[in-house]
């Protein structure tokens, strides 16, 4: 009989959907609660997170209804933390692959789609920089990918897949809609410039992710794109 | 037979030391180690190790060549933290990792806290970019994670989380001994303080714990680092 484990999430957090993807390639059976951040419960970060922060996950410790969650379950979190974690509990699910080099190179994806992805997209996003950033850091990880494979590493969905997913779903939801504290406009023009053949393996992998039902089955585009568009009225010049 | 494993390294760089350390900890079988020279790169460390140009990277498997003579057929690993992930799965019972999926979660979290909080705020203190209060709410942060009664971060044996802090940590010991660093003259003392009070005696101690290990002793060379520190540490912020 294996141990409980309860994802506590929030549908718009890309860090959250690393892990339901993850666990959803690897069949893993699980419970999530979505946290709601305008009028957040106060036993959140007392019982589960004390940084306040989703995704976290508790395992183990009595089956109890996720907002109630349970002192003896261990609680895990930080979101790269998470996948590892995961793989660990699934072992066989391909999650991280067997051979030794090619976990270092799942790793070392990982690591740079933290410093070269999310790190740029969140800036331009927020206003703070222009997408150049962006661009530089896809051309890193297109190095990283290999021609005619499908997945980031090897011949399985890794967590390096799921760690870089999110990030296809914004940049597909910003280059579709302009919508962000950029100049207006910006938002256009990098899709314009995703377009042209220096990106087409980058994009050729994203759209693979973006087709995966994993993906689809658990990320809701127009509740995304609706949400955002009330959030993000101000724009830098 | 084991694949050979070669680490090109530099002994003012604290992300070299942690690989370094993990090696040692672990007892792993003969390694070679080569001393790239940051100042005067070897193309061939460029072009045939690591295209970014950095420290720490690891060979391994492939012929055994010379390490200035890499051969194409070895494997290239990059980053410090990936590294020692990497030597945690080639010696899976030297403790580098524990067996269990909560702690090894729990390693990894206190290496992701080092990132954002060592490498991150107390690194920014030191380039003179982020108040003293900040550097030691990021210290307390870590001091948390500490494993109580244990004299390791994470359970009861050294892992990647002990070697990824220490060489933060011996360094730490410089700047509040001799004040070196970008932050306004005396900061660094007054850091130095602040950890001698009963709010950090926990980690103090275990600092303490790491600085003693053979481990450091054998791959850490205080002065070099000082000289490295003044030399960089020139623009002080008033």
């Amino acid at each position: 009989m294996s141990e409980q484990l309860t994802l506590y999430l929030h549908k718009l957090s890309p860090y959250s959907l690393k892990i339901e993807l993850a666990l959803i390639e690897a069949n893993a059976p699980y419970k999530s609660y979505q946290v709601d951040f305008q009028n957040k419960p106060e036993w959140f970060a007392g019982k589960v997170n004390p940084a306040g922060k989703v995704p976290a996950v508790t395992y183990g410790g009595p089956n109890v209804e996720p907002d109630d969650p349970s002192p003896l379950s261990a609680k895990i979190a930080e979101s790269n933390v998470i996948l590892e974690f995961v793989a660990d509990l699934y072992p066989d699910s391909g999650l991280l692959p067997k051979d030794l080099v090619l976990r270092a190179k799942v790793r070392f994806f990982i690591d740079a789609t933290t410093k070269h992805i999310e790190g740029p997209c969140y800036a331009f996003f927020q206003g703070k920089e222009p997408y150049d950033n962006i661009l530089k850091g896809i051309e890193f990880i297109q190095e990283l990918l290999e021609e005619g494979r499908d997945f980031a590493v090897g011949d399985h969905y890794t967590i390096a897949d799921a760690c870089i997913s999110p990030q296809f779903e914004a940049l597909k939801i910003i280059t579709k809609t302009d919508i962000g504290k950029f100049p207006v406009g910006m938002g256009y023009k990098l899709g314009e410039e995703l377009k042209g053949p220096k990106f087409a393996k980058f994009m050729k992998y994203a759209q693979r992710m973006l087709d995966r039902p994993s993906l689809k089955q658990t990320y809701d585009e127009e509740f995304a794109i609706t949400f955002f568009k009330t959030r993000f009225t101000e724009r830098v010049q | 037979m084991s694949e050979q494993l070669t680490l090109y390294l530099h002994e003012i760089s604290p992300f070299s030391q942690k690989v370094e350390l993990a090696l040692v900890e672990a007892n792993a079988p003969p390694y070679k180690v080569y001393r790239v020279d940051l100042r005067n790169k070897s193309e061939w460390f460029t072009s045939k190790v690591n295209p970014v140009g950095q420290v720490p990277v690891v060979t391994y498997g492939g012929p055994n060549t010379e390490p200035d003579n890499p051969s194409p057929l070895s494997a290239k690993i990059a980053e410090s933290n990936v590294i020692l992930e990497f030597l945690a799965d080639l010696y899976p019972d030297s403790g580098l990792l524990p067996k269990n999926p909560i702690l090894r979660a729990k390693v990894r979290f206190f290496i992701n806290a080092i990132t954002k909080h060592i490498e991150g705020t107390y690194f920014s203190f030191l380039r003179g970019n982020e108040s003293l209060d900040n550097a030691l709410n990021a210290i307390e942060f870590i001091q948390e994670l500490l494993e109580e009664g244990s004299d390791f971060a994470i359970g009861d044996h050294y892992t990647i989380a002990d070697a990824c802090i220490s060489p933060h940590l011996a360094r730490l010991k410089i700047v509040t001994e001799t004040d070196i660093g970008n932050f306004p003259v005396g900061m660094g003392y007054k850091l130095g303080e602040e950890l001698k009070g009963p709010k950090f005696a926990k980690f103090k101690k275990y600092a303490q714990g790491m600085l003693d290990r053979p481990s450091l002793k054998q791959i850490y060379d205080e002065e070099i680092v000082i000289e490295y520190f003044k030399s960089i540490f020139t623009d002080r912020v008033q």
